[in-house]
């Protein structure tokens, strides 16, 4: 019995080096589950950003560890994918044994073109065992495979497997350990003869497949028959309603649409549920604690940052959970066939669809999800995209800025409203910037695409709801374990810079200065009475805290980086206090709502929203007294949010997928710069045309 | 003669040859696209581009742009 462990590894005998070796998409992953668990190590092969996973079990005895090698077609290195698979084949990788057995992991549904990956690795010299996986959905789609007869032609032992039922994996552990002690397998035979009867019309590479396919077909006579299933007529249907141009189009745009909102409204419940829950056990551990530095730390620090952590686990979960179910039904591949037209225009293929567009609703299960794009090129794109989509988070600032500056006007027609317009605008902002940014890649760093854009269209299949789960665990637990803790980690950090140092002279000091001078301005006449309702709001006890809170936060490392970066910000309109804002919304694009309050003195008992945007109203600058707020400086602080990257958690899940500190550097600098280049010419333009 | 994206959709024809040694032709023959194999054009995307093929008892989606390099013949 193959049983995951670690500690009985090593008894005497050196443990064996078995690899997966497989075509994209024929269950390897999961067949690596179900002979090793867990993996041990996950990292990179030597050079290149080509995921390497490791793991280890033991098998009557012996010590196996085992080798996911990445999907390929075959063993000409012309990708980094399969310059790694060949590698590590021929032992040639650092750190890594050669190995002792390659398993070769075919889909018994589709065995004639995975048995050319087979026939390479049969002429490496090297132990093989075939490990045919979906063998009971093969069965069921009346594909009888006589494994005896094809072990027997192939030189190598055949065995057929279900990973997520674990049937077949012990008999596949034996055949492992049996064939790593035995002779390797002679190579096809006779395939220079097969080769040498295609014409020399054709090049050396069609000339080899010429004789390889040969050779597969002379080999599976008699081993594959196939009789009509029971149930074809109905996956004929199936498949008929959902490929046809009118029935099949309006089942995407519905599957998308389910998709997207329940990533977007139905995990917005659970979100605010986690909100809730994380706010009444701050108030807890605030009620158990003495009001003070510790209490601050663990509920506004720590509490919060695990907050905002786990806050993103029901969309990483419902988007994975859809993803899965597409993927596994065989929809995932439709999908990206129906869209890939529209993103080729880009540069992009039709796998980066779901990605980008669950994008809209959060980046970082976007960014997850690109994980299904197989082309390096392609993803690392969709990546650098996806952040440009506008989420959720940025939803709440549009709303505000729209709602409070835009002028509420009919547009041409009644009921289309300028605020509408403008929320309209900063959606499509995001994806005529990312349509560019793609162009420019393509055009100089990245190039095109070199290899092709051709995907398998796997049969319609029922998902299981066992493999579903697992995907959705896998998804959030990933993103908990190496994404969440350095996230917490950038909140606690940011929560001491708005928090330190706090000197309370200086904010009785501040305070007391700003009284001196609302008094001042009453004397001097003019308009007296905004500067009076400024003055009772300070003789409120709320109105006093909210000013004390306002100036510890004005005082503090973050408040004092706001005045430095004030030069910077200044072109785009913005106060030093904006420019506050910005800079503490490094962990989520939300924060600036609340550091906005807390910097222009929103008190606890005003109305959070009317509340905020009151006090922006009434935010004067302080040499002027002018308004600091016009339509020009609220639409260029929306278009900078539209295109920032003012999202720790994002450039986290950047630098993990990627496997590279570059990309999230590389990324936030390029945003930053474009949002701060688009935000001016707003604020440029914008002022010439309303004067601001 | 003709290329592969000229096929009818529903048609069935052989492939005769696939253009260039370069990685895209490699692809398409390690995918079993080779000459002499049966293809047939199951159906295009409704933008018109990529077009499903099936052909070694699976199917497979390729765009124009790789399908105009494959020729193809009637089968006998």
């Amino acid at each position: 019995m193959a049983s995951p462990a670690s500690s009985v590894a090593g008894a005497g005998e050196t443990a064996l080096t078995v690899v997966l070796v497989g075509n994209p998409n024929v269950g390897k992953s999961s067949l690596f589950t179900a002979l090793a668990g867990v993996p041990t190590r996950v990292g990179n092969y030597p050079g290149v950003t080509v995921e390497r996973k490791v793991g280890r079990f033991t098998h009557g005895g012996r010590a196996i560890d085992l080798v996911d090698l990445p999907g390929v077609y075959g063993l000409v290195p012309r990708s980094p994918d399969e310059q790694a698979a060949v590698d590590a084949l021929a032992g040639r990788v650092p750190g890594m044994a050669p190995p002792d057995c390659a398993v070769v992991v075919a889909d018994a549904t589709n065995l004639e073109r995975n048995l050319y990956l087979a026939s390479q690795v049969l002429g490496l010299g090297v132990p093989v065992v075939v490990a045919l996986t979906q063998s009971d959905v093969a069965t069921a789609e009346g594909i009888t495979i006589d494994h005896a007869l094809l072990a027997a032609r192939l030189g190598c032992p055949v065995v057929p497997v279900v990973a997520p039922t674990r049937h077949g994996i012990p008999a596949l552990a034996s055949a492992i350990v049996a064939a790593a002690a035995g002779p390797a397998p002679s190579p096809p035979g006779g395939l220079e003869a097969l080769a040498s009867t295609a014409g020399p019309e054709h090049s050396p590479a069609a000339r080899e497949a010429i004789a390889r396919y040969a050779w597969i077909e002379r080999q599976l006579v008699g081993v594959v028959t196939r009789r009509p299933p029971a149930g074809a007529a109905a996956t004929r249907r199936i498949d008929e309603l959902l490929t046809h141009p009118l029935s099949g189009t309006l089942a995407f745009v519905l599957a998308m649409l389910a998709m997207f909102s329940s990533i977007y409204w139905l995990a917005a419940p659970l979100m605010d549920g986690i909100e809730a829950g994380v706010a009444a056990l701050g108030g807890a551990v605030r009620g158990l604690l003495p009001e003070g530095p510790i209490a601050s730390l663990l509920v506004d620090g720590i509490l919060a940052g695990a907050g905002s952590v786990v806050v993103f686990v029901p969309q990483i979960a419902l988007l994975f959970a859809f993803v899965a179910l597409l993927e596994s039904s065989g929809y995932l591949a439709r999908a990206a066939f129906l869209m890939d037209r529209l993103l080729a225009g880009v540069g992009l293929s039709g796998r980066s669809f779901i990605p980008l567009l669950s994008s809209f609703a959060c980046a970082i299960p976007g960014i997850m999800a690109t994980r299904s794009i197989e082309n390096r090129r392609d993803r690392l794109l969709t990546i650098m995209l996806a952040p440009l989509m506008s989420c959720s988070a940025r939803l709440p600032v549009y709303l505000l800025f729209c709602g409070a500056f835009v002028p509420d006007r009919a547009v041409g027609l009644p009921f289309i409203r300028l605020p509408a317009l403008v929320l309209l605008g900063l959606y499509a902002l995001g994806v005529v910037v990312a349509a560019a940014v793609a162009w420019l890649l393509t055009q100089t760093v990245l190039g095109r695409s070199r290899q092709p854009f051709v995907m398998e269209l796997p049969r319609w299949r029922w998902p299981l709801p066992g493999v579903v789960l697992r995907r959705v665990a896998e998804a959030a637990g990933s993103f908990l374990h190496n994404a969440g803790t350095l996230i917490m980690a950038v909140s606690v950090v940011i929560w001491a810079l708005t928090t330190y140092p706090r000197d309370e002279a200086a904010i009785d000091a501040e305070v007391a200065a700003r009284r001196g001078a609302l008094e001042r301005r009453i004397a001097a006449g003019g308009e007296p009475a905004a500067p009076a309702a400024e003055l009772a709001r300070l003789d409120t006890p709320a109105g006093l805290a909210a000013a004390r809170r306002g100036a510890a936060q004005r005082q503090s490392f973050l408040g004092r980086a706001g005045r430095l970066v004030e030069p910077l910000v200044r072109p785009l309109g913005w106060d030093w206090r904006i420019g506050c804002a910005v800079l503490a919304s490094f962990p989520a694009r939300e924060v600036v709502l609340g550091t906005l309050g807390v910097l222009y003195d929103l008190g606890d008992g005003d109305d959070a929203e009317g509340g905020l945007a009151a006090r922006l109203h009434a935010a004067t600058w302080d040499d002027t007294g002018r308004p600091v707020f016009t339509l020009p400086v609220a639409l260029s602080i929306m278009v900078f949010f539209a295109l920032c990257a003012q999202c720790a958690s994002t450039l986290v899940v950047i630098g993990r997928e990627t496997g590279s500190a570059v990309w999230p550097v590389v990324s936030f600098l390029s945003m930053t710069l474009l949002a701060w280049v688009a935000a001016w010419l707003t604020f440029t333009v914008a002022s010439g045309l309303v004067g601001g | 003669m003709e290329s592969l994206d000229q096929v009818a959709i529903g048609g069935a024809t052989r492939v005769t040859r696939v253009d260039g040694d370069d990685p895209a032709a490699c692809r398409l023959l390690e995918l079993g696209l080779t000459p002499g194999v049966e293809v047939r054009v199951v159906r295009r995307a409704p933008l018109g581009d990529p077009v499903e093929l099936e052909l070694r008892g699976y199917r497979l989606s390729i765009r124009r742009t790789e399908a105009r390099r494959v020729t193809v013949t009637a089968p006998r």
